[in-house]
C-alpha cells in the first residue's frame, strides 16, 4: 500500500531525514516515533508530496507518486500545524475542503455531517473556529482530513497540546478508523499513543531509523529486561539464591521472567509488603537505541 | 472551476466576517469622497478670492458710491477698517491687499481739475498678479461712477458750475494751465446743455440711450467652454477615492495570503488534487470580485446620491475592470513582499501610498504641478484615476481610453507575472 525507499532530504547543513525505508499494509496503522526534530514531519512531508526528496521514493498505491493529484486524492493528510480558517465555521471549514476534492451537493453535506459527528463537533458546527478550544481545532484538523473519505491517512502529532477528553476521543476515533480498513501513518513523541495505537512502530532519531517492529519484538530486540522491586513484609529469610541485592528491606533484581521469579521466591517462604515490577516499555527502548530518553528530548 | 471558484468564495466570505478589513474596503473610502468631495464643493460655491481691507476719507456720498462699484466684483471681499489696521493686516499677511479711497471735494466728485479723488493700493510686490487684477478692479470700478455721472447731463452741468467757481481758489499755480481747464469746463458746459435740450426733445428719462455718455450696451453671451469639466465636486472625489477601496482590498488579499501560508491552510491547499494555477486564480478571482464590488458600491453612491454623471458606461465599466486586475496584479507582487504579516502590511501600504500620493489618490490629478504628473504615470493609481475620470467627465473617446486601460493592464500582468514566479520559488 504504502512504501518508503532511502528517503533522504536536507536542509542546508542539517540532514533532516538519512536513509529511511519502510512499508505499510493496507490497514494497518504504522508510527513514527522520536522526539521533536527527528524528522517525523520531514518524512510525512515527503510521503504526502508537499516536499521533493532529494534522493529515494514514495510509492502510495498503484499509481504511486504522491504528487500526482488522483493519488493525492486518495490521502487525508492532518498537518502537525492548526491548518484551518478561523473566521469560518466548523461546519464551512469541511464543506471547504470536501470542494477541494471534488465533493459536492448531498455527497458533500453527508461526509461534511459523518466527520462533524465523528470527531464529536456536530452541536458546534455552525460556530466560528475562532471560538473552538484547542482540543476542538485539533479534532476538526482531523475531520478536515476525512471528508473526502480517503483509504489512506498522514496523521502529524494529531494530539499535540489538546486536552485528555479529546485525546481519548482522538484515540477512539483512529481506532475505529483502524477498524474501518483504513491504512494510517501516524507520527508522535507520546509513547503511549504509539503502545495503544500502532501495528507497527518505526523509532527515528536524527533523521535515521534506528529501529522498527510491533511492540513485543521491539522490546524484546531493545527493551532490556524487566525490574522487580519487593519490599520484605519481615526479615528476609536466609537465601543463597537471592536473584538480586537486599538494600533497606527491599529486594531488587533485573529478570526476562519477573513473574516466575517472583511465585518461585514466595514459593520457598518469602513474604513481599509490595511488590513492583518495571517492564521494559518504548521509553525503555529509546533510551537503549539513543542514550536519552523521549522527554529529554 | 469549481475549485476555483471554492477558494475565491471562501476568500470573499473571510474578507465580508473581517469588520476591521471591510473598513478599509468600503467605508473608508466612502468617508474619503464625502469628506474631499465636501472640501472642493465648499472651496468652489462658497469662498471669494480677494479679502481686501477697504478705507474711505471724505466725502461720504462718493466714498459709498466707489465701496458699491468695487464691492460688485465677484472676486473681491471687502471689509472696513481704518487704515493703520489696514496696513498691519496686508502685511501680516491676513488681508492680500487694502484699498484707500480719498475724495475731500465736497459736493460730489470733481473728475476734471483740482478736487478729483485719489486712490491708494497697498499690497505685497511679489503679489504682481493680484495687484494686477486689483488695479483692473479699482479702474472699473472707478471709471463706472464717472460714467454714471456722464451719464445725467444736469448733475454734469451742476458739477461743472461748481468747479468752475472754484477755479479761482485752487492751487493751479500757473495762469495757462488754469485758463485751459477753464475752457475745457466751459466747452464741456455748453455741449451738456445742448445734449440736455436733445434729450429733453426725445427721451424723458434723461438717462436715454442717445446721450453720448451713456454707458455702452455690454451683452454677454454664456458659451460653455469646449473642453471637458467636471460637472460638481463629486465627479472628482469618487473616481480619486475609489482608488483607496482598491489599495484596501489589494492590502487585505496580499496579508491574506501570508496568513494562509503561515497558519498551514496554503500547505493544505497545495496538498488538494488542485494545481497551484487554481489556488492563485481563486485568490486572484476573489480580489477581482471585491475591487469590482467596492468600486461597483463607491461609483453607485455617486451616481445615485451625490449626482455623479457618466459620460460612457461602457468606458467605466472597463476602466473598472481594468483597475481591479491591474490591484489583483499589485495584490500579488506585494504578497512575496515579506514573509510575515507585518512585512507584508508594512511594504504593501508604503507602496501602495506612494502610488496613490503620486496618482492623484490624495491630490486630485487636475491641481497637480506638472512634474508631479508627469511623476505619477508610474503609479497604477494615476492611470486608473485617469481612465474613470475619462469615463465620467473627461469625455475620453475609445482611442483615448486605451492608454490608461493598457498600462493598467500591463501593470496588472506584471505584478501576476512576478508575485507567482516569486511564490513558486519560495514554496
Amino acid at each position: 500500500m504504502i512504501q518508503a525507499t532511502d528517503l533522504r532530504k536536507r536542509y542546508g547543513p542539517v540532514q533532516a531525514l538519512d536513509g529511511v525505508s519502510f512499508s505499510v499494509a493496507p490497514g494497518e496503522v504504522y508510527g513514527l516515533l522520536g522526539p521533536n526534530g527527528a524528522g517525523k514531519t520531514t518524512c510525512l512531508s515527503l510521503m504526502v508530496g508537499a516536499l521533493g526528496v532529494d534522493s529515494g521514493s514514495v510509492h502510495i498505491g498503484d499509481r504511486g507518486d504522491p504528487r500526482i493529484p488522483a493519488v493525492r486524492r486518495g490521502i487525508g493528510y492532518a498537518p502537525q500545524a492548526l491548518a484551518l480558517y478561523d473566521d469560518l465555521t466548523g461546519q464551512e471549514n469541511a464543506n471547504f475542503f470536501g470542494r477541494l476534492y471534488g465533493l459536492a451537493g448531498s455527497t458533500l453535506r453527508e461526509r461534511t455531517g459523518a466527520v462533524l459527528e465523528l470527531v464529536g463537533l456536530t452541536d458546534r458546527r455552525a460556530d466560528r473556529v475562532s471560538a473552538y478550544s484547542g482540543g476542538m481545532k485539533r479534532r476538526l484538523n482531523l475531520a478536515c482530513a476525512l471528508v473526502h473519505d480517503p483509504p489512506v491517512l498522514l496523521l502529524d502529532e494529531p494530539t499535540v497540546g489538546v486536552d485528555p477528553q479529546s485525546r481519548n476521543l482522538i484515540f477512539d476515533r483512529i481506532e475505529s478508523l483502524k477498524r474501518d480498513g483504513r491504512t494510517v501513518i501516524y507520527t508522535t513523541h507520546y509513547m503511549e499513543e504509539a503502545q495503544r495505537l500502532c501495528d507497527r512502530i518505526a523509532i527515528v532519531d536524527h533523521g535515521r531509523m534506528l529501529a522498527e517492529g510491533d511492540l513485543e519484538s521491539l522490546l524484546a530486540a531493545h527493551g532490556g529486561r524487566s525490574v522487580v522491586r519487593a519490599v520484605y513484609e519481615t526479615a528476609p529469610p536466609a537465601d543463597l539464591n537471592l536473584p538480586g541485592l537486599v538494600e533497606n528491606g527491599e529486594l531488587r533484581f533485573e529478570s526476562d521472567q519477573p513473574l516466575a521469579d517472583v511465585a518461585r521466591l514466595v514459593d520457598s517462604g518469602h513474604r513481599f509488603r509490595t511488590l513492583r515490577i518495571d517492564r521494559p516499555d518504548l521509553e525503555t527502548v529509546f533510551l537503549n537505541l539513543t542514550g536519552r530518553t523521549l522527554r529529554d528530548t | 472551476m469549481s475549485a476555483v471558484w471554492a477558494v475565491a468564495m471562501k476568500d470573499l466570505l473571510i474578507l465580508v466576517r473581517d469588520r476591521f478589513g471591510l473598513f478599509w474596503v468600503a467605508v473608508f473610502p466612502l468617508l474619503m469622497a464625502l469628506f474631499f468631495g465636501s472640501i472642493f464643493g465648499s472651496s468652489g460655491s462658497g469662498a471669494r478670492g480677494l479679502r481686501i481691507g477697504f478705507i474711505g476719507t471724505g466725502d461720504s456720498t462718493s466714498v459709498a458710491k466707489f465701496r458699491a462699484a468695487l464691492d460688485k466684483a465677484d472676486a473681491v471681499t471687502l471689509d472696513d477698517m481704518p487704515l493703520d489696521s489696514a496696513r498691519s493686516l496686508v502685511a501680516r499677511g491676513k488681508k492680500t491687499a487694502f484699498v484707500h479711497f480719498i475724495d475731500t471735494a465736497s459736493g460730489g466728485m470733481g473728475f476734471f481739475g483740482p478736487g478729483k479723488p485719489a486712490i491708494e493700493i497697498g499690497i505685497d510686490p511679489a503679489r504682481k498678479t493680484e495687484a494686477g487684477y486689483l488695479e483692473g478692479l479699482v479702474n472699473q470700478a472707478y471709471f463706472s461712477l464717472v460714467a454714471d455721472q456722464m451719464a445725467r447731463p444736469n448733475d454734469m452741468r451742476s458739477m461743472i458750475q461748481e468747479q468752475l467757481g472754484q477755479l479761482d481758489s485752487t492751487t493751479i499755480e500757473s495762469d495757462p494751465e488754469r485758463e485751459r481747464v477753464g475752457r475745457l469746463l466751459e466747452n464741456l458746459d455748453v455741449f451738456l446743455a445742448s445734449v440736455d435740450t436733445a434729450q429733453a426733445q426725445g427721451d424723458s428719462t434723461g438717462m436715454g440711450a442717445q446721450s453720448p455718455f451713456a454707458q455702452p450696451n455690454i451683452k454677454v453671451e454664456q458659451i460653455t467652454v469646449a473642453q471637458a469639466a467636471p460637472k460638481s465636486s463629486w465627479e472628482i472625489t469618487f473616481p480619486q477615492s475609489l482608488q483607496w477601496a482598491l489599495i484596501g482590498v489589494a492590502a487585505a488579499f496580499a496579508v491574506g495570503l501570508v496568513v494562509e501560508r503561515r497558519n498551514g491552510t496554503l500547505l493544505r491547499l497545495r496538498l488538494a488534487p488542485i494545481s497551484r494555477f487554481q489556488i492563485l486564480a481563486g485568490k486572484g478571482l476573489a480580489c477581482f470580485i471585491a475591487a469590482v464590488s467596492a468600486s461597483a458600491l463607491l461609483l453607485g453612491i455617486g451616481i445615485l446620491v451625490f449626482g455623479v454623471r457618466v459620460t460612457s458606461w461602457p468606458g467605466l465599466l472597463l476602466s473598472v475592470a481594468c483597475a481591479a486586475y491591474c490591484f489583483v496584479g499589485l495584490m500579488m507582487f506585494i504578497s512575496v513582499l515579506g514573509r510575515t504579516e507585518q512585512a507584508v502590511a508594512g511594504a504593501g501600504w508604503a507602496i501602495l501610498l506612494v502610488m496613490s500620493m503620486t496618482g492623484g489618490g490624495m491630490v486630485p490629478l487636475f491641481m497637480m504641478p506638472s512634474w508631479m504628473f508627469k511623476l505619477g504615470s508610474i503609479s497604477a493609481v494615476k492611470w486608473s484615476v485617469l481612465a474613470m475620470e475619462g469615463a465620467i467627465w473627461r469625455g475620453f473617446s475609445p482611442a483615448d481610453m486605451m492608454l490608461p486601460l493598457g498600462v493598467l493592464v500591463g501593470i496588472g500582468t506584471a505584478g501576476l507575472a512576478v508575485g507567482t514566479f516569486i511564490l513558486a520559488r519560495s514554496d
